[in-house]
């Protein structure tokens, strides 16, 4: 087997094999979106406030996001202050194979955990509330993708940057709430005030939210959402691949 | 032929030289130690070697290749155990071997190395439930899983109790039984004694002395000491009069005999004529230890004589 290969094995057992990580970033968004829309009288009734929609429609590509933001900002970047502390990246460097390998690794391990973590909330959607799967596949998966990019790569940055497993948490929890705020986890994007929708859509969860709502329930995505998002992945990328220190 | 050649090696940390000139070559099948306090340069030179860090001037060839230029031909061929590198808690033994084997050309049959290193009951354990010596034992493993012509281990046994200590060092004579040259940095002088073929001492970033163990020793002029108590008394002339004799001291009722070359037998050979019973005799001479804390001038280590 391949060394990127058996590096992306390795890696994905060993997060299988961290419970927390397992429960907030693979089961959370699903489970999260079944309590609400079972433990909130109304939550699957149309409101006006929300374009039409119940409120959990409207949480349903929250929660997608929810599990995006957990993996990219929570689990990522103390794994690489982790890795940078205890010395691995290090002794990937005194091996034939570069230690960008292994981030690349943790980048396809989180992905796909991320892919399970929206289709178990897409299952849930469907099952226990009735709602049909996303309309637009195509444009979702295309803004999930991007969602998935702009976000991780943010995580790469405060794992560039962070010294150790504590600072890389620390660093990602203070991004963590204040760009699910900004996306909608506790005001709705539709019932925000216009000036901080208008905030929310240059923030890469609220272009996140903005664009699979809109691709889940059948509209194109806003160009602003979809560029806000690739925006983020390029230049937040480029800083991570400029500032990353191995050791 | 060497495997190694290091050529005025210089390294600035913040307009210090933590490196400062350090040349040397590692031969063939040898098993060459680095010593030194710390802070000597020790880690900074091998870390060069592994291309872990650019060197600010000097150059480097390990088997004729620039370890910074020649990247990939260099870590297919050496192998290193680095100061303080750990792997992931959750990591169990085998799959690590299994993942480090996957990165090399040629690698050794993991099983076999686990076997030989004393781990191969290991193999589903997680790197967290580890000993100390296992750790070690692991970190060998790996940095010998590319069949690498060339293994550099640094403070290996650091921190270890002296019965896993003992372990390791097995292992390390296995290893170069097995053809591998190997690079030992090392602050135990016991340690660089008994496995070492030849020795740098390494202080302030520059080399202070190069040879073998016993060569070091040689230079001290090979002092040795005895101390007894006459079972009747003796004159300090008589004793004096001896060639290898070079000074007799009183401490109460003890003699202290210091002298070079076959002073011992002088000294008994005498007593014996004379029907004097050498009481408590006690022979020192200078070790390693002596050696190298005359070399760095660093005597905040504990004076450990050999005792015969």
């Amino acid at each position: 087997m391949s060394a990127t290969m058996q590096l992306a094995k390795t890696e994905s057992r060993l997060f299988m094999r961290d419970p927390i990580a397992l429960f907030f970033g693979l089961v959370f968004p699903g489970a999260l979106l079944l309590a609400l829309g079972y433990l909130f009288p109304g939550f699957d009734e149309p409101s006006a406030d929300l374009d039409g929609l119940t409120y959990t429609e409207a949480f349903a590509p929250m929660m997608i996001v929810l599990g995006i933001a957990t993996l990219g900002l929570v689990t990522l970047p103390p794994i690489l202050g982790t890795y940078r502390q205890f010395g691995i990246l290090r002794r990937l460097r005194t091996t034939p194979v570069h230690p960008a390998r292994l981030l690349w690794a943790q980048l396809v391990v989180h992905m796909a955990v991320a892919i399970v973590a929206a289709l178990i909330a897409i299952a849930v959607a469907a099952l226990a509330f009735d709602i049909a799967a996303p309309e637009m596949p195509l444009w979702f998966a295309l803004s999930f993708i991007l969602a998935t990019t702009s976000t991780f790569t943010i995580g790469l940055l405060v794992g560039a940057l962070a010294r150790s497993t504590v600072a890389g948490q620390a660093i990602g929890m203070g991004l963590f709430f204040p760009l699910l705020f900004l996306g909608g986890m506790w005001v709705p994007r539709q019932i925000m005030p216009d000036g901080l929708r208008t905030v929310s859509d240059f923030t890469p969860l609220g272009s996140a939210v903005g664009s699979l709502t809109d691709t889940w329930f059948g509209s194109t995505p806003e160009p602003l959402h979809l560029v806000v998002m690739a925006a983020y992945a390029v230049v937040v990328g480029f800083l991570a691949v400029r500032l990353f220190r191995w050791e | 032929m060497p495997v190694i050649e290091v050529e005025g090696l210089v390294k600035t940390y913040d307009g210090l030289n933590a490196v400062d000139g350090i040349s040397f070559s590692v031969e063939e099948g040898e098993i060459f130690g680095i010593v030194g306090p710390n802070g000597a340069g020790k880690t900074t030179t091998v870390e060069s070697v592994e291309g872990l860090r650019k060197p600010d001037a000097g150059s480097i060839r390990v088997l004729g290749f620039d370890p910074l230029q020649d990247r990939y031909e260099v870590t297919q061929r050496l192998g290193a155990q680095l100061q303080e590198s750990r792997l992931q808690d959750r990591l169990r033994v085998g799959e690590a071997m299994e993942l480090y084997a996957s990165f090399y050309t040629h690698p050794a049959d993991w099983r076999e190395l686990l076997r030989r290193l004393g781990l191969d009951n290991k193999t589903a354990a997680r790197y967290s439930t580890l000993s100390g010596g296992q750790k070690q034992r692991l970190a060998v493993a790996l940095a010998l899983i590319g069949s690498p012509e060339i293994a550099i281990l640094d403070e290996l046994t650091t921190g270890l109790d002296p019965q896993a200590r003992r372990s390791v060092w097995d292992n390390i004579e296995d290893i170069r039984d097995n053809g591998v040259t190997v690079v030992l940095v090392t602050h135990f002088m016991e340690e660089a004694e008994r496995l070492c073929d030849r020795i740098m001492v390494v202080d302030r970033g520059r080399v202070v002395a190069k040879d073998t163990p016993s060569g070091l020793v040689a230079r001290m002029g090979a002092e040795q000491q005895l101390r007894f108590r006459p079972s009747v008394p003796i004159a300090d002339a008589d004793l004096e009069e001896l060639a290898e004799v070079t000074t007799v001291t009183r401490r109460g009722n003890q003699l202290v005999v210091n002298g070079t070359g076959n002073v011992v037998h002088a000294v008994t050979a005498l007593l014996a004529q004379r029907g004097v019973i050498a009481e408590e005799l006690r022979i020192e001479q200078s070790s390693l230890e002596d050696a190298y804390l005359a070399l760095t001038g660093n005597d905040n280590t504990a004076l450990n004589r050999e005792v015969k």
